[in-house]
């Protein structure tokens, strides 16, 4: 293993790391925000949304990652929509990380016992104080662990988004062992960074599970 | 001046109430005075928990009315709202919220229904979880108190909104049996000062003690109403003597 040419490599691969983990982020945020409103609206008594969001994350999950990054990135434009590489993937590992975050809430609002909606309905708060100051923090900390899950996933998932040529840090690796032919070198410190951005982000998602657990789950 | 004439507090005219196909309450007429204790007994599945969840419309009845001081529970939102803060309830499974704090048990409700600011709200709620004997929790957590604590930090919650009336729902029967004489202490503390309350409860020690008249259900029918003392000692019903018969062994 030659560790001067890695060092030499170093400021490309610290570009796509960057490149990584803005898209990441982005497509963190977006997926929640999805996964919110979708948990919302399957909440409802409505049934048809029910079916909707439940359609949504069938699909989602029932189709290959790959295959939605192209769609969305090909198929798009013909609809009208035409996004640049880099909001194609913001969308694409959004909207795949949507799909398992609607799942996790599910599991999250499924352990906020049916007590609490009476206790709250006899004393008297409205529907929309009883599901932020109740619902949602509790289905929050009880699915903080596998949201933690998916989210670890979309970093690493945002490595396929090479497909479209989105210059994060696996496509930077790809590309330089095509022409230096460094692939022990290159494979093994990219998989030592996305072990670096991986390890922080669970770091970070145990301080707040313990932050958020206070005593009340444990006795 | 001339006192206006007694009007019950909270009446029960000829509610009926359906589970689908079910029918769980049938005819159920009923009325309490203002500072009345009435204690609710029955066998499982008599209809009495769906019977006190109708006073603050956690169940809606589909048959007949029910009027709390004067304010008839239909399906305008305005009327439920209404009754709702003239009603305290106090679940057998406590269901206190979790994720906050004893004191924020107690603030929730006064401040966001009631619109109350926070250093006010958290007067009252010390006020109350001192009634209740337990002030030294109030930064503690749920999860962290006994059975026998949290029930009476349900029952503080309830009172900081500033109830006319209680309805408790086997309050004891989740507890170890050396927590149950601290809560129906506490009810005993309450009833003594003058709220009016509908328990139900089997807690027979507690209604001769308490209450003023005793109810008794039997597959969703009121089937005798009488004081403790005649309940008790004397009941006219056979299906009542068979209860009781099970009740004490
Ligand atoms: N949400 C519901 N859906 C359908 N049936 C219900 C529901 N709640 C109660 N029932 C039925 O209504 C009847 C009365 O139930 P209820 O809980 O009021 O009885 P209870 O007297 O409080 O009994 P227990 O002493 O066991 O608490 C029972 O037959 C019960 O199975
Ligand atoms: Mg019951």
């Amino acid at each position: 293993m030659d560790f001067n040419y890695i060092a030499l490599a170093l400021p490309d691969l610290l570009r796509g790391v960057r490149m990584t983990l803005v898209v990441s982020a982005l497509a963190i945020l977006i997926s929640l925000a999805i996964a919110i409103v979708g948990a919302f609206l399957r909440s409802l008594p409505f049934k048809p949304l029910h079916y909707l969001v439940t359609g949504y994350v069938e699909f989602i999950r029932g189709t290959p990652y790959l295959v939605q990054i192209f769609f969305i990135f090909y198929g798009f434009p013909t609809i009208g929509l035409t996004l640049s590489v880099f909001w194609s993937g913001v969308m694409a590992l959004g909207i795949w990380a949507s799909a398992y975050h609607i799942e996790n809430l599910r599991a999250g609002l499924a352990a906020v016992g049916n007590g609490m909606r009476d206790a709250s309905a006899s004393l008297g708060l409205k529907p929309l104080h009883h599901g932020l100051f109740v619902v949602f923090p509790i289905a929050l900390r009880a699915a903080l662990p596998s949201i933690m899950n998916t989210i670890v996933s979309t970093i690493k998932n945002s490595a396929y988004l090479q497909a479209i040529g989105l210059i994060e840090l696996t496509y930077v690796a790809v590309e330089k062992i095509s022409y230096e032919f460094r692939a022990v070198e290159m494979f093994a410190s990219i998989c030592v960074i996305y072990l670096a951005c991986i390890f922080t982000v669970s770091g970070l998602g145990h301080v707040l599970e313990r932050r958020l657990k206070r005593p009340y789950l444990g006795r | 001046m001339v006192d206006a004439v007694v009007e019950p507090f909270l009446q029960m005219n000829g509610v009926g109430k359906w589970f689908g196909n079910l029918q769980v309450l049938h005819d159920v007429t009923f009325s309490v005075k203002k500072s009345e204790k009435i204690v609710v007994c029955g066998p499982s599945g008599s209809g009495k928990s769906t019977m006190i969840r109708c006073i603050n419309r956690l169940e809606k009845h589909q048959m007949g009315q029910i009027h709390v001081n004067g304010i008839e529970l239909t399906d305008q939102k305005k009327n439920i709202d209404r009754v709702r803060q003239e009603v305290g309830m106090v679940f057998q499974n406590f269901n206190l919220y979790p994720h906050l704090t004893i004191l924020e048990n107690c603030t929730i409700a006064p401040r966001w229904v009631k619109g109350i600011g926070r250093k006010e709200a958290e007067d009252i709620a010390l006020r109350f979880l001192e009634r209740v004997r337990i002030p030294e929790k109030a930064h503690f957590y749920p999860s962290q108190l006994s059975g026998g604590q949290q029930q009476r930090v349900a029952i503080a919650r309830s009172l900081c909104m500033n109830p006319k009336v209680m309805l408790f729902d086997e309050p004891t029967s989740a507890l170890d049996p050396e927590l149950v004489r601290e809560v129906l202490e506490t009810m005993a503390q309450l009833a003594a000062d003058g709220m009016t309350m509908i328990c139900v409860t089997h807690e027979m020690g507690f209604a001769r003690q308490v209450a003023d008249r005793v109810i008794f259900m039997d597959e969703g029918k009121i089937v005798e109403v009488a004081s403790p003392d005649e309940f008790f000692d004397d009941p006219k019903e056979s299906r009542t003597r068979r209860f009781l018969k099970q009740i004490l062994y």
